[in-house]
């Protein structure tokens, strides 16, 4: 049985079959990224109502239009493959406590996953760090994974106002105010895991402070740069 | 090598007959019991068949079993710093890491293969001293998914390593996660998609 959403459009609607295909897209770019594994997704709010579409349980590289699914802030499915992901609670949740947020990626991402059990913290050391704070992503420090509404918003708490957190023994999640910001955040933080990880090798690094961070503009100035630079990886590997 | 005995006769197990896994087509598979003699298929057996039968015939809960010259395997093979699980992906491992094999030489007779099972006891991995690992599972794909990330966690392990001692997932707190895979099909039609570029 379907529920209806309280507002926004339906799952089938013609209105979300562009969102549908930049789902797919996002998915498919941290795949060739080497981000994802079997494991992560990616969602999306649908705009206007307190609904999301994420992949459902399957690998992100292997994510396709058919494999979506429709879910609202409680769990309700709403359309699509029938299978949600176990960890749905990290998009509801995180969407619920910032209206702003229009796009969640969680990931297993190497680097996250070193930086959420190493002293120090990931900090910012390259201007692609200008979304973080001087200190790093916080990190939520549970283990187990995000399968209830009481984790997931323990999760956003540890998330707070901040663009992404590390998950201690386990990867990270990424928001933004469009899919587009939240995948290129959540490759640029796996950028600058492993060039920390480089540069504390060398001894203590030169990190960016709090007012050299702020020099930067907050906004992407070229948001639709990198995304086209991205999809054009992604189909190189899908020409025949 | 990666060895599995369902469907085939009781005591018998079938795996790759001495050839690279990234060769292996079905038209080189062997079958052979668990003392070693040849009972069907290509005829060249792998030299080290005995960990397979050994492993097979200590532990009846094993229905398959991959052995690799991992390279993170065999860092940690030779450190005196273990290979713990500071990542749920090493949820199927103690909280001390896999044991160490530690016998020098291949295994190649059954008194090394016993050793080698010993070695492994109840677990579900054993690092073999300058060699590599032997990973066992309850299917093929488990086996496959346990063996790609212990070689995952070894990496992580050792990127960690550099930054001092981690933050290692305690046994208490492994003991969260379901021992079983939550979706064994999930990870293996992912590392399936990958073949089919290749092929």
């Amino acid at each position: 049985m379907i529920s209806t959403p309280c507002n926004g459009p339906a799952f089938d609607s013609g209105e979300l079959k562009e969102l549908k295909q930049k789902l797919v897209d996002g998915c498919h770019i941290l795949d060739r990224e080497g981000i994802t594994d079997g494991f992560g997704h990616v969602s999306v709010r649908v705009p206007g109502s307190e609904t999301f579409l994420t992949i459902a349980g399957v690998s992100p590289r292997c994510a396709t239009l058919e494999r979506l699914i429709m879910l609202d802030f409680d769990g309700r499915y709403l359309g699509g493959e029938k299978s949600p992901p176990y960890e749905w609670p990290i998009h509801a949740c995180i969407m619920r406590a910032r209206p702003e947020v229009m796009s969640v990626c969680h990931t297993h991402s190497k680097w996250s996953s070193l930086f959420s059990v190493v002293k120090g913290g990931l900090r910012p050391l390259h201007m692609y760090a200008k979304f973080l704070p001087a200190a790093g992503p916080p990190i939520y420090p549970a283990s187990g994974l995000i399968g209830t509404v009481e984790r997931g918003q323990a999760l956003a708490a540890a998330l707070k106002d901040s663009a992404a957190v590390l998950l201690r023994a386990h990867g990270d999640a990424v928001v933004g105010a469009s899919l587009e910001q939240a995948i290129l955040r959540t490759i640029q933080l796996a950028f600058l895991g492993e060039l920390a990880h480089m540069a504390v090798a060398h001894g203590e690094p030169l990190y960016m402070s709090e007012e050299e961070l702020a020099t930067f503009s907050a906004e992407p100035a070229f948001p639709a740069r990198p995304w086209e630079y991205y999809l054009s990886r992604v189909r190189e590997r899908r020409a025949p | 090598m990666a060895a599995d005995r369902k469907n085939v006769p009781a005591d018998a197990f079938i795996t790759i007959s001495n050839v690279s896994p990234g060769c292996v087509t079905i038209d080189r598979l062997i079958m052979q019991d668990f003392d070693g003699n040849y009972l069907d298929g290509a005829k060249t057996p792998p030299n080290e068949w005995p960990i397979h039968a050994c492993i097979f015939k200590a532990r009846p809960d094993v229905e398959s079993i991959s052995h690799t010259h991992s390279k993170w395997s065999t860092i940690f093979s030779v450190l005196p710093i273990k290979l713990k699980p500071m990542h749920h992906y090493g949820k199927f491992l103690s909280a001390d890491g896999p044991p160490v094999y530690e016998g020098i030489g291949l295994v190649r007779t059954v008194e090394r293969g016993n050793d080698l099972a010993k070695a492994l006891g109840n677990g579900p991995a054993v690092l073999m001293r300058a060699h590599g690992d032997a990973v066992v599972g309850a299917s093929i794909e488990q086996v496959i998914e346990r063996t790609t990330r212990l070689a995952m966690l070894g990496e992580w392990n050792h990127l960690a390593l550099l930054h001092g001692e981690p933050r290692y997932l305690t046994a208490q707190e492994l003991e969260v996660y379901n021992a079983d895979q939550r979706f064994p099909m999930r990870g293996w039609e992912y590392y399936v998609s990958r073949l089919k570029d290749r092929r």
